[in-house]
């Protein structure tokens, strides 16, 4: 049987942004159109940011002229029956492809390239988010037509929310038989915030239109000054060009965090890996820096009161203009912090004495401390003028013979090959953070050190499992705090199977 | 309430003449109007819940009606309701959630099908199956079956709907028995239009009350002995009369089609799904004409053997399309062809599947094997089956490319008052270990989903207590019970404190006070500070004391230091007997609606207004997560870190930042890194705000500080 069909339309979008709204401005249109239409959603799970869809057809031969026939239109959208599909976000986007939506013959892709993280990318203790350039490459492959757009920083500039702007690259899309005044008129008639939608609308039109997402695509990263030129003008003349914007960056980070002289060590303790495996050398010159600078309060300190750290709360943040604002800090160092900028001999004692007591990981000092006030602000200022005591300080001694310990496996291990040792080098990607977590991470890292990596440089490991064995107790100490997964891991690999749990 | 439906309930008042466009829950109101009903009541849960708000905002129209609205404390109490229509010639709907509603009403339901009604008595069940579905799937069917109550499945088509409410009054009379309208979460929120006609007054109401009190008759009571005779009266006349019914009015539909020999019976309900799959295998059109026949079953329950007899005489095989399991169509089908000695082969389940929703790609299967298996004459069976099969595929191959995706379940809304408490437990199990928890329905349940992962058991709507009474005396360590103050009057205070203290028993509860019912959307319960009528004065905190609860605590939600040193003394304390902790903290939708209101006022005003969000400093942050694992916050989440030395990204918090405060508190409570901040602003800052940031700028800035009066110079890179 032939005859015609709707036109379908899904949206998927996250609760909170608007998709119930941006329906009706579409059901609204279409209805001034005179074509019929159908819209339906599943409320419930609309709310608190969970993904949902909202689904409209439209059947494009208006009332009047289908002689009092009436279209029956589905509830329920189907795989491989969607014209237009819109998403808000790059994974609900994904999403929509995944369930069978997206199809080549058929549908035109809407998507934000922006993200809205999902709970189990955040809270990975590593980099937990899903790969955006496949999910973009799936949608463009598996649809008719793509149309990928940043439509939260599209909304933002208008000051619209995201449901406007997707309004616009609908109407720009010119998959439907709806004029754009149809789709202004509806957003009119809604009567609420009308002109910071109509706004939201023409951005997402104009980008629909000129299919391109009209943000040039800011590097997020953000270099140190230069501040030792000497240093760098070694590294011109010694470091490898793969390797070189990393060192770079190490040595104005360490010059700052403490003196040209340590970034000179910085570059002394590169020395060696010069000439091997650039990537390997690329990679060791990442992490020394990061080591070297280890965060301590003095660190933290200086962060704190730098005059660019408060401009840009007040700018960005805040959206001061002049008006009066304060930064509040939460701090709570504990006993080992307190310690950490004492001489040893003086912190030892007290760390041991503690330790007895109990009083580690229980006893800590809360502040919160107003940094924008004159104490508050000098009491920071203390701290950080404290920067060129910090090498007699008791952390500073470890660390350092921590950072030694380390270089000194990387190198053993780039006697047996340079990807051992790669994987060698990145777990200093475990120690990070703070008190329990940071404490964790060291902990995490000396038992993949004397149950992986020294069997390994003793040859208890065969060389071709080598690397898959430290890659995979490494991901597994990052896949849970409890860990859980690390202690799975090392009993898969006691059991002589490399291939582990955690991957 | 979260949604407002001010101007939608206006087209409630079209007349004849006029057509109406919205919603499906506001059609259903619309047609309880056209019916003259007397009463409505329910309880709200998705997928219903805007129709109780619908009938609430509605009031004024109802009023002048003279339309009694209940907004009941549970559904027990609004299929109770119904009991005015047993022995008056009273209309009345109740709505709620089904299954679980259903449940919760089953006792009243018995009692009202038994001595049957006067007066017609329609229970809208919003059928919360498939989909979105909230709770545990089972078929509301079941209950119309055995209290002998009609269940109505209409066409999801508002004028279908409409039109099955108003009859569906008509066959609860004729037939005296109370009448279901299953309507599917789609159904209830599908927009589409209808003619309208004028609402009726209802004959006796508020305006024109019945002037004497039923007499005494015993019939009418669901009382020994006359209950034998009332379950003679349900099969021996009210079956009959509702079928003939059902019959004469023609409530089930037949579509012929020019494909004779096979057919489909499909619930009402389904019909446009089932007619869009034959539109894609080309057998039907977007108008709704299809070369297969189908009888679609606006009555759901009960059948009416005649009709399918003459539907399936001369077939050679019928598909059932009945979602969800047992299979009841397809058995009753079954018998009656046997009875009648009619041989067509009757299809179902193993076509389609026991379990599980109708969706596209089930329905394009099930119907492409039915045509294989059956081979009707007039079109070649392998060619459609090849079309279906394609589109299946497509889909494996897609889903297939990209592997598994991170689930987004709903969570915790940001700033919402619940999380912290499950913050606080997480503490307080890193000190005292792992703690059996018993959750409740509500919005709390979401802790069930990371970064939480609570939860040993779920047995319904505040019974969190009642469900750990026996894990308690069983488990060295006490159990924890979460209820929300929704669940508590809903049921808890009686099912679980009442129990909990007439046993003697032990064990904490944290009882979640925000003030609504907030995961159906905010409606308002019995100690919600303010409601449409005003404060109630019922008081979680008053009522434990009067019951007996002797170890109270109120903690502020947002105080997870204070929260987790009160849940290691209840945990801890020797002291034996029910420990409750009220975790207080307003519904933080509901307070931002307020607050921002009110801010936006006092800004036009000229006054001061402070406005605080958290943030973190992310040269600080080591991209270790830990902040959001213990909180969970849709507004702290990660971006890339702009440090070029490290790959993992840093946590940030983001715009949506309503400044609730937990982020400082986690990191204080659990020793967290130091790169969490508050940044405040004052607007229509008075002259000692503006002196006061002055002085501190100049003196600070003097010192090699940040002056705000003076701009950042960015030294050359």
């Amino acid at each position: 049987m032939s005859g015609p069909r709707p036109i379908t339309l899904l949206i998927a979008a996250l609760g909170g942004e608007g998709g119930g709204v941006l329906t009706s401005w579409i059901v609204r249109a279409a209805e001034t159109c005179d074509f019929p239409v159908q819209s339906t959603s599943i409320p419930g799970v609309a709310q608190r940011t969970g993904a949902t869809t909202y689904y409209i057809e439209i059947l494009p031969v208006k009332t009047g002229e289908l002689g009092g026939k009436r279209p029956v239109l589905a509830l329920v959208p189907g795989i491989g029956d969607i014209d237009i599909a819109v998403a808000s976000e790059l994974l609900e986007a994904g999403r929509t492809v995944a369930n069978g939506f997206v199809t080549p013959e058929r549908t035109f892709a809407i998507a934000s390239t922006s993200r809205f993280y999902a709970m189990d990318e955040k809270i990975a203790m590593g980099d937990g988010r899903f790969d955006a350039q496949k999910l973009r490459q799936v949608i463009t492959q598996n649809s008719k037509d793509a149309l990928l757009i940043d439509m939260e920083t599209l909304a933002k500039k208008p000051d619209a929310l995201i449901n406007a702007v997707m309004l616009g690259a609908i109407a720009g899309s010119g998959r439907l038989p709806i004029p754009v005044e149809a789709f202004e008129a509806a957003i009119r008639a809604d009567g609420k915030a009308v002109e910071s939608n109509l706004r939201g609308f023409h951005a997402g039109l104009d980008a629909a239109r000129a299919k391109t997402d009209g943000v040039v695509e800011q590097d997020a990263k953000k270099p140190a000054r230069n501040t030792a030129e000497a240093l760098e003008a070694e590294i011109e003349r010694t470091i490898p060009a793969a390797a070189k914007p990393i060192a770079i960056e190490g040595v104005r980070r360490l010059a700052k965090y403490q003196s040209i002289a340590y970034a000179g060590l910085y570059l002394e303790r590169l020395a060696p890996f010069i000439g091997g495996d650039a990537r390997l050398l690329t990679e060791i010159a990442r992490h020394l820096a990061v080591r070297m600078s280890y965060e301590d309060v003095i660190r933290v300190a200086a962060t704190k009161i730098a005059p660019e750290r408060l401009a840009r709360i007040a700018r960005e943040e805040l959206k001061s203009d002049g008006e009066p604002f304060t930064v509040h800090d939460f701090l709570k160092p504990g006993i080992e912090e307190m310690c950490q900028i004492l001489p040893p001999f003086i912190a030892r004692p007290i760390l041991l004495y503690s330790a007895k007591k109990g009083w580690l990981g229980r006893v800590y000092f809360g502040m919160e401390i107003n940094s924008t006030s004159i104490s508050g602000y000098l009491r920071f200022l203390m701290l950080a003028k404290l920067r060129g005591l910090r090498p007699y300080g008791h952390r500073y001694k470890e660390e350092q013979q921590q950072i030694e310990a380390w270089l000194g496996l990387v190198a053993k291990a780039a006697r047996l090959s340079p990807q051992i040792a790669l994987e060698v080098a990145e777990c200093a990607r475990l120690i990070k953070g703070y008190g329990d977590t940071h404490a964790r991470g060291r902990a995490n890292d000396a038992t993949i050190v004397q149950r992986v990596i020294f069997p390994v440089l003793a040859g208890d490991i065969g060389l071709a499992q080598a690397a898959d064995a430290i890659a995979s107790a490494r991901t597994a100490a990052l896949v849970d705090p409890e860990g859980e997964s690390l202690a799975k891991c090392l009993a898969a690999l006691d059991a002589g199977s490399t291939r582990v749990a955690a991957e | 309430m979260e949604r407002s439906f001010k101007t939608e309930v206006q087209s409630l008042s079209l007349g004849a003449g006029e057509t109406f466009h919205g919603e499906g829950i506001l059609a259903v109101t619309k047609a309880l109007l056209q019916s003259g009903v007397s009463y409505v009541g329910g309880y709200q849960g998705a997928p219903v819940s805007h129709l109780l708000d619908v009938m609430v905002e509605a009031e004024p129209q109802m009023r002048a009606l003279g339309v009694h609205v209940e907004t009941c404390t549970n559904e027990a109490s609004a299929a109770a309701m119904l009991g005015a229509s047993i022995n008056y010639p009273l209309r009345g709907a109740v709505t709620w959630k089904s299954i679980v509603g259903t449940n919760v009403a089953a006792d009243a339901l018995s009692n009202l099908a038994s001595p049957g009604v006067i007066g017609g008595a329609m229970i809208i069940v919003g059928e919360d199956y498939g989909e979105g579905a909230s709770v545990i799937q089972e078929r509301t069917y079941a209950y119309a079956m055995k209290s002998s109550m009609w269940l109505l499945d209409p066409r999801p088509d508002l004028p279908a709907i409409v039109r099955t409410v108003e009859k569906g009054f008509e066959l609860s009379e004729s037939s005296h028995t109370p009448v279901m309208l299953e309507l599917r979460i789609r159904a209830c929120h599908a927009t589409g239009q209808f003619e309208a006609k004028d609402n009726r007054k209802p004959v006796f109401s508020g305006i024109n009350p019945l002037t004497e009190p039923a007499k005494f008759n015993y019939s009418r009571l669901s009382h020994p002995p006359v209950t034998y005779v009332q379950e003679r009266l349900k099969v021996e006349q009210r079956l009959p009369a509702a079928r003939a019914f059902i019959r004469e009015h023609k409530l089930n539909e037949t579509i012929a089609g020019d494909v004779t020999d096979i057919g489909i019976v499909v619930m009402g309900g389904l019909t446009n799904s089932v007619l869009r799959a034959l539109e894609r295998l080309g057998l039907a059109d977007v108008f709704g004409a299809s070369r297969v026949p189908l009888l679609v079953l606006n009555v759901v329950y009960p059948l009416v053997p005649e009709e399918l007899r003459e539907f399936c005489a001369g077939k050679r095989a019928v598909l059932i399309v009945e979602e969800g399991y047992p299979d009841y169509i397809e058995q009753a089908v079954n018998v009656e062809l046997r009875r009648a000695d009619i041989q067509t082969r009757v299809y179902g389940k193993g076509l389609l599947p026991q379990a599980g929703e109708y969706a596209s790609d089930v329905l394009l299967n099930g119907i492409a094997g039915f045509l294989k298996e059956t081979r009707p004459n007039g079109l070649d069976a392998d060619v459609v089956a090849a079309k279906a099969l394609a589109i299946v595929a497509q889909k494996t191959k897609a889903a297939a490319t990209l592997g598994p995706l991170p689930p987004r379940p709903p969570s915790f809304c940001t700033g919402c008052p619940e999380r912290p408490v499950f913050s606080a437990i997480k503490l307080m199990q890193r000190e005292i270990g792992p703690t059996h928890i018993s959750a409740d329905i509500g919005c709390h349940s979401f802790a069930t989903f990371a970064p939480f992962s609570m939860g040993n058991s779920i047995l319904g709507y505040g019974m969190s207590l009642a469900s750990a009474a026996a894990v308690g005396p069983n488990l060295a360590k006490r159990p924890i019970s979460v209820m929300g103050d929704g669940g508590f009057w809903h049921n808890g205070v009686i099912t679980g404190v009442a129990s909990n203290l007439f046993n003697k028993g032990d064990g904490v509860l944290i009882v979640m006070q925000n003030g609504y019912t907030s995961a159906t959307g905010q409606q308002f319960m019995p100690s919600t500070p303010v409601n449409r009528e005003g404060p109630s004065g019922m008081s979680i905190e008053q009522t434990l004391r009067a019951m007996g609860v002797k170890w109270l605590r109120t903690v502020r939600t947002y105080s997870v230091a204070t929260m987790v040193k009160t849940l290691k003394e209840a945990m801890k304390t020797a002291e034996r007997g029910l420990k409750v902790i009220i975790a207080d903290g307003e519904c933080q939708l509901a307070r931002q609606r307020r607050v921002r209101a009110q801010d936006a006022e006092k800004l036009a005003r000229g006054e001061r207004v402070t406005r605080a969000r958290y943030g973190v400093d992310d040269e600080i942050c080591t991209g270790d997560h830990s902040c959001i694992r213990l909180s969970g916050c849709p507004s702290l989440t990660v971006k890339p870190s702009p440090d070029p030395l490290r790959t993992d990204p840093v946590a940030t918090v983001i715009e949506s930042c309503v400044g609730c405060g937990l982020c400082g508190e986690v990191a204080h409570a659990a020793v967290l890194c130091p790169s969490f901040y508050r940044a405040e602003i004052v607007r229509n800052a008075t002259w000692w705000d503006r002196f006061k940031f002055r002085l501190r700028g100049a003196v600070i800035g003097a010192l090699g500080g940040y002056n705000p009066r003076k701009p950042v110079v960015k030294a050359a890179t």
